[in-house]
């Protein structure tokens, strides 16, 4: 009945076509990262920075950060460690630029976070006590001792990878695990009235 | 990494691995993939400092290329042309003259009189030697014609003889 006008300016490119399905297959990619990934995110910026809030807000900073290259997603060949690099760099500087904040050592914060399976009041707050202490001669270590020595608790990062997102080779992960060790023990044999 | 121990009796090394675990290992918070989706929608799509409108993006209708193409030349053009337009109007202008100036007097050697205070000679200065003249006899008794033609006005003839009689040192 109506004749179609078609003129050559009206038809889609096959660049175009290209072009919008890339960029929709970048979101897709980058929505199934953020499934994917944003729980480890979260719990490695937590276990730096030990507040939800601020360990969140890194998730979300690092997500952001990848939104911006988000075009050069598919040259990534490990995401997970890539992620994690990234967010690992996010809460380093954060916990540089917040020295001047004294370091958190709430027991009340941790024990609030920590699971209380099968744990009566009294119990839950001695295991969030003990843990308190343990992560406060944590912070005593030297960095690069502390680092290596964080990282490892995550079982499912290998030392490889753990070498991967520091910069460093393995053996060096290595060997500063076996140091950090070493020093905890001594930390933790000591009296606390020698400390 | 390393397998926990069963039993109660935990070492040191054991002790800090545990805590680190029950950090490492503590759940996310509900709703944290939702809530890092929204905020990635939210955030700007473009990172470019110049935004093209849709109709002018590239791909869109084949022209996106050419409009952009042809934009880039006419701002080119206007530039040049506008750097030219100022080039040929400005003339050039005449060499700047250059004014000789002497050379300052170089300075008398020794105390400079700079800051003296100029204070007159209060001595009379002669100019000429006055020759001794003979002693005159005392003042005579003024005629009172004479007083009263002295006090008349004098004739410009006399005027201008006057001065010369009254040089010093001067006998006619």
């Amino acid at each position: 009945m109506s004749a179609s006008l078609h003129l050559p300016w009206m038809e889609i490119t096959p660049t175009a076509v290209h072009d919008k399905a890339r960029q929709h297959a970048n979101e897709e990619a980058l929505a199934a990262l953020v499934e994917q990934y944003a729980p480890t995110l979260y719990r490695v910026a937590f276990s730096v920075l030990r507040n939800a809030a601020d360990a969140e807000d890194a998730v979300q900073e690092a997500f952001l950060r990848v939104l911006r290259h988000r075009d050069s997603l598919e040259e990534i060949r490990d995401h997970r460690v890539w992620l994690i690099r990234i967010v690992w760099n996010i809460v380093l500087d954060r916990k540089r630029r917040a020295k001047t904040r004294p370091e958190t050592d709430d027991v009340s914060e941790l024990a609030r976070v920590l699971p209380a399976s099968g744990l009566s009041a009294e119990e839950s707050a001695a295991a969030a006590q003990h843990h308190t202490r343990v992560l406060g001669l944590v912070d005593t270590l030297p960095a690069k001792e502390r680092e290596v020595l964080v990282l490892s608790a995550f079982e499912e990062l290998s030392s490889v990878e753990i070498a991967s997102v520091l910069g460093i080779t393995e053996s060096s992960v290595r060997s500063r695990l076996f140091r950090a060790r070493n020093l905890m023990a001594e930390l933790l044999e000591r009296p606390r009235s020698l400390r | 990494m390393k397998p926990q121990k069963q039993n109660g009796n935990m070492g040191p090394g054991d002790t800090v691995d545990e805590t680190l675990r029950v950090i490492a290992n503590l759940p996310a918070p509900e709703g944290l993939a939702d809530r890092v989706q929204v905020r990635l929608r939210k955030a700007p799509r473009s990172t470019r400092i110049l935004f093209w409108p849709p109709a002018f993006a590239p791909g869109i209708m084949g022209y996106g290329h050419a409009l952009r193409g042809a934009a880039a030349a006419a701002i080119v053009c206007v530039v040049v042309g506008g750097g030219w337009r100022i080039y040929s109007h400005v003339q050039p202008g005449p060499s700047a003259r250059v004014i000789l100036m002497p050379a300052p007097a170089s300075p008398p050697r020794g105390f400079s009189t700079a800051g003296s205070m100029h204070t007159p000679d209060p001595r009379p200065v002669i100019l000429h030697q006055i020759a001794p003249q003979p002693s005159q006899p005392g003042p005579k008794q003024a005629n009172p014609e004479e007083k009263s033609r002295s006090t008349k006005p004098t004739t410009g003839r006399r005027k201008l003889a006057a001065p010369s009689s009254h040089k010093a040192g001067v006998n006619p």
